[in-house]
């Protein structure tokens, strides 16, 4: 077994001689935390992505790798160098349920235990299952077709996408995990074809392993008490034991059991394929803390601490309030204990505060103070109102987009019914207009203009969303035979039922989500042409073209960038940029909506490039907007830094809420707050007025970050001095410190731009 | 109604210039010449030019540009002469990178109204509005009167920011459409503030007494500047002239809310302006000052509590 802290001789503060307070408790385990993440600092170098709370496998069984994350982006992993999984195909991968499931048992056969004595739950995990994948594509299935496509517009098109969607919890704890084996075998004999049966394999296997994982954990809970010496930590170690014991086959039946079972189910689907959509905890959780509460055997502090130790080894998606299907407000004593535990731990956990005209307003004002109080970027807030009638307008009734819960870096998924590939398709605006400007000016047939460039820019766009459609149906044709959803399928209504993976027909609806990425570059581009070029004319396109084909060298060079760059930008209010960042995100829009892909499942649209607008400016030369050769393209929805000298939040906040799509998937705003701004509850009243503003305005999401300027520059440089420092980067919070310069950087932009 | 007048900067999400969300309209020109002044920018009634050379790229554009030889470019390095400067603005057209800037510019009622309506719904869900700053509203006659009146008829609060040193007339003429005074008073010795502002006192100390006999919503602020106003000896004639508003205004009426609707603030000197100084070729005076510590803004602060001054420190 691993373990947390020695388990003998732990030297301890004088006040808890006695037991430990639930705060020691918490500060113990960020500790803990903090040496984890430190420890993966010196293995694996920068992680830009969220901070999974994964653990390093012991020092002798690790194998270090390259591989691409379930978001597309490439990481350097460490793997359990015991484990190997079994190839069922000739490339040397493995492929479908019955391989998945089986391999993936296998690993967990040979994962580590980890029972921390502090804390109140036991698990945790140390390797992603996707980074033996080798190679993770079955080559049988060959999309050779698209890859030309793909390559011209840069698509992040979606095909091998895994998880992404949001199971429903509470199937998993009402049936506890010996409940579900007993599903998937009285559904084996129902459906019997072939495909069914091979998911069942998957599933059962998966089951199987889980069951005998957590048994591995009873014992070394009983090991481990067996030599502790402290009895408040013998008896906790005790506990989780027989907890544990129940919980290989029964549900959970109070509020521990069931944080204890949701972490099972959480650390299983990060290990399988980094999913990771907690949904609706205050929901789900509120009968068992309700019943404890009632009978006296759980105290508020208590179930922080149970809901802290989650976080500290699950930093997942969870909404916080919120409407229920008839619109009335579920915010509850659990939704700001939530937030509590959050508050104490100052680690990067993803909560987010629901905002809506029904909403408790409480809960928005306790996130923005613990926001200010904390300066961990934590919470973020949802738009409720504008995501649940959006939602609507795909044809949905309304009641169903209130069910839609908050599950991932930006996006809602309903909980166990929808399949949606959310955050994994990105159109990169930036290279689709490159290619219409490139075919614009070689054509010597026609006069180049913005109009003629907007016609082009808007039949490319049309042909490179076209191409997601057929990636999409791609995907959903194959998927299920390469690697399917096992672990989201347990706790989904219809893939054990049907015998069919979510990603193939096991669940009710299929709504893909499509973003656009880079905005902000495309709009000041076709800003900046028409202003300079075509209206001032102080180049020809022939020339821009020259620029921008020796990015922006040669003796006029810098100087003309910068003329390029300095006009009015969008988000700076009123300019033709604003105007053209409408126009392009209705466009777009326009063009997902305008028809379901060719098997007929419906596009959702969305603005968001995640973190990946690095990673996306790296395939695109310069940008008529003054950009340089890969340099990152615009975050977002968001206007570039710099776009206005007051860089005044409200700006940023109408030009975003002016972009949304509008059909429940988001375009988060982003902003970067100094934290002189509310020293007082005045001034945090003002934050909440803001918030609430854009969201009325037709907003989706905000990422807020409360930073100032002197921390963030210092730890630019010495990263390694501000080991605590956590920072919301896009839709997830990270430590600073973790992230890549390239990455720190683009944060750095972004606040020192704003001042 | 679409006057003009000359404003250097809307800075919208304003929050430390009245209640709510605000967007502040600064306008060019004032009377008074305080050395230690936050907005120096402010200062001058008709534009001038900023010059930045931490950004200038050496490109040599301003050079050709300007038609009075004011930019020269020597061995590849820019220099601006002020002293030859028409502020005729061709070189910023042509400065890219930004380098040089027109400080200020003459807007009308109209531009003004179109910027500042875009935050309108923030307004409205924070009780905030607009605030009229400078250089000294109260001197820029019609255009500011126009600004509120149309703000103030679209139910935008509005309020503005004075120096206090304009005739009575001029300043009573905006009262009507504006729904807070912000005012400063910075020393009460007469010769103490003749040194340090360049002004006298009297106009301003009588414009103070006569708002306090309206119903207008008062709030006073005083930038604490050490050696000007930080000592206990003139901050305590500072409050007591407070008291005395607040008592004059509870003798004329019976407004309930807090010292019958005036406010006192106390605002900590700071030498984040020096860059503006710099970039306008002005000498900042300051520069050596250190800010006043907290414990001197909390002991003033309670000075003027003990005097029956309720305080509240920026
Ligand atoms: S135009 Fe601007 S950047 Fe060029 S030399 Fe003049 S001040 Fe410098």
């Amino acid at each position: 077994m691993e373990s947390a802290l020695p388990l003998q001789g732990i030297p301890r503060s004088p006040s808890s001689l006695s037991g430990w307070t639930y705060q020691e408790r918490i500060d113990r385990l960020r500790t803990t935390k903090m040496r984890h993440t430190e420890e993966k600092w010196q293995v694996i170098g920068s992680m830009d992505m969220d901070d999974h709370a994964i653990i390093l496998p012991p020092a002798d069984s690790r194998q270090i790798v390259q591989v691409t994350s379930g978001s597309g982006f490439t990481m350097t992993d460490v793997l359990l160098k015991e484990f190997i999984p079994t190839s069922n195909h000739p490339s040397g991968g493995f492929f479908g349920a019955k391989a998945c499931g089986e391999n993936f048992r296998t690993l967990l056969a040979m994962h580590p235990t980890y029972v921390d004595p502090v804390s109140s739950l036991a698990g945790g995990y140390m390797v992603n299952f996707i980074s033996y994948r080798n190679p993770a594509w079955n080559p049988d299935f060959d999309f050779s077709h698209l890859h030309e496509d793909h390559q011209k517009y840069r698509l992040h098109h979606g095909i091998g996408a895994v998880q992404h969607f949001c199971q429903d919890m509470t199937i998993g704890l009402e049936l506890g995990w010996g409940g579900i084996l007993e599903k998937i075998r009285r559904f084996r004999g129902i459906n019997t074809d072939g495909e069914a049966q091979e998911l069942y394999d998957g599933l059962e296997a998966m089951v199987l392993g889980i069951q005998d994982w957590i048994e591995r954990h009873v014992d070394a809970a009983q090991d481990a008490a067996a030599v502790e010496s402290d009895p408040h930590l013998r008896q906790n170690l005790n506990e989780m034991a027989d907890i544990n014991r129940r919980l290989v086959t029964d549900p959970p039946r109070t509020f521990r059991e069931a944080c204890q079972w949701m972490l099972w189910y959480q650390i299983i689907g990060k290990m399988y394929n980094m999913g990771g959509a907690l949904g609706r905890v205050d929901q789900f959780l509120y009968p068992y803390y309700e019943r404890d509460r009632r009978e006296g055997v759980l105290t508020d502090e208590e179930a922080i601490f149970h809901l802290a130790c989650h976080f500290l080894m699950d930093t997942s998606y969870t909404q916080l309030g919120g409407p229920d299907e008839t619109g009335r407000d579920r915010t509850n004593e659990l939704s700001y204990l939530m937030l509590e535990a959050a508050h104490r731990l100052k680690i990067p956990v993803n909560v987010g505060v629901s905002v809506g005209r029904a909403i408790d307003p409480g809960l928005v004002r306790r996130g923005v103070e613990i926001m200010f109080s904390d300066k961990t970027g934590i919470p973020k807030f949802l738009g409720v109102d504008s995501t649940s009638e959006g939602f609507a307008r795909n044809g949905y009734p309304i009641e169903l987009g209130r069910q839609r819960a908050y599950s991932g870096c930006h996006w809602c998924a309903i909980p166990g019914r929808e399949y949606t590939v959310n955050d994994c398709v990105k159109v990169n605006l930036a290279a689709v207009f490159d290619v219409a400007l490139r075919e614009m000016i070689s054509d010597t047939t026609i006069r180049p203009g913005t109009a003629e460039l907007s016609v082009r820019f808007e039949r490319h766009l049309r042909r490179s969303i076209d191409i997601v459609r057929e990636s999409l149906d791609f995907h959903i044709d194959h998927m299920y035979r390469v690697f399917p959803e096992l672990h989201l399928d347990l706790l989904c209504h219809g893939p054990i039922e049907r015998g069919r993976d979510a990603s193939h027909g096991g669940v009710e609806f299929y709504n893909l989500c499509v973003d656009a990425a880079g905005l902000a570059t495309v709009a000041d581009s076709f800003a900046a042409l028409e202003q300079r070029v075509e209206q001032e004319k102080r180049l020809g396109w022939d020339t821009l073209l020259g620029y921008l084909d020796g990015d922006w060298t040669g003796p006029d060079g810098e100087r003309t960038r910068m003329m390029m760059k300095n006009i009015p930008r969008y988000g700076s209010g009123g300019s033709r940029a604003d105007a053209y960042g409408v126009e392009i995100a209705r466009m777009f829009t326009r063009l997902v909506k305008e028809k379901p892909t060719p098997k007929g499942f419906q596009l959702i649209p969305g603005i968001f490039s995640w973190a990946a607008n690095i990673l996306m400016g790296r395939d695109v030369g310069p940008t008529p907007n003054g950009r340089h050769s890969h340099a990152p393209i615009s975050h977002g929805p968001n206007p570039d830094p710099g776009f206005r000298k007051d860089a005044a939040p409200t700006a940023m906040a109408v030009a975003v809420a002016a972009v949304q799509p509008g059909y429940g998937n988001t375009a988060p705003l982003q902003l970067e707050l100094d934290p002189g701004i509310s020293r007082d509850a005045e001034g945090r009243a003002k934050i909440v007025d803001l918030i609430r503003t854009h969201f009325e305005l037709g907003g989706t999401q905000i990422n807020l970050n409360i930073v100032d300027r002197e921390t963030i520059l210092k730890a630019h440089e010495d990263p390694a001095k501000y080991p605590d420092l956590v920072v919301r980067v896009t839709g997830f919070s990270a430590y600073f410190a973790s992230l890549s310069p390239e990455m720190r950087q683009m944060v750095v932009d972004r606040i020192v731009a704003e001042e | 109604m679409n006057s003009s007048g000359v404003v250097f900067n809307i800075q919208r999400f304003s929050i430390h210039d009245g209640p709510g969300i605000r967007s502040t309209v600064f306008l060019k020109g004032c009377s008074m010449r305080c050395f230690w002044c936050h907005n120096p920018e402010g200062r001058h009634f008709q534009p001038e030019l900023r010059y930045f050379p931490g950004r200038c790229i050496a490109c040599g554009a301003c050079v050709e540009a300007c038609p009075n030889h004011a930019h020269e470019l020597r061995e590849g390095v820019h220099t601006f002469f002020r002293e030859y400067c028409l502020v005729s603005g061709e070189c910023v057209q042509t400065c890219y990178p930004g380098a040089l800037e027109l400080n200020g510019r003459q807007m009308s009622v109209d531009e003004v109204l179109e910027e500042v309506l875009r935050d309108r719904p923030f307004y409205e869900s924070s009780h905030g509005g607009v605030t009229l700053s400078g250089g000294e509203p109260a001197l820029a006659g019609v255009f500011a009167r126009e600004i509120l009146e149309r703000c103030h008829a679209g139910g935008i609060h509005t309020a503005i920011e004075t120096c206090g040193d304009s005739p009575w007339h001029s300043l009573e003429a905006l009262l009507p459409w504006t729904d807070l005074v912000i005012m400063d008073i910075k020393l009460i010795s007469p010769e103490k503030h003749l040194r340090a502002t360049g002004r006298p006192n009297d106009r301003i100390l009588a414009n103070a007494r006569n708002l306090a006999q309206t119903d207008k919503p008062l709030l006073f602020r005083t930038p604490i500047v050490p050696t000007v106003n930080d000592d206990p000896e003139e901050f305590i004639r500072i409050a007591s002239f407070l008291k005395s508003l607040i008592d004059t205004r509870a003798s004329g009426n019976n407004q309930e809310s807090d010292a019958g609707g005036i406010a006192f603030e106390l605002l900590p000197f700071h030498r984040l302006a020096s860059d503006k100084y710099a970039s306008l070729g002005m000498e900042y005076s300051a520069a050596s000052l250190d800010p006043p510590t907290k414990s001197t803004m909390c002991a003033l602060a309670e000075i003027a509590t003990t005097l029956g001054v309720t305080t509240r420190i920026r």
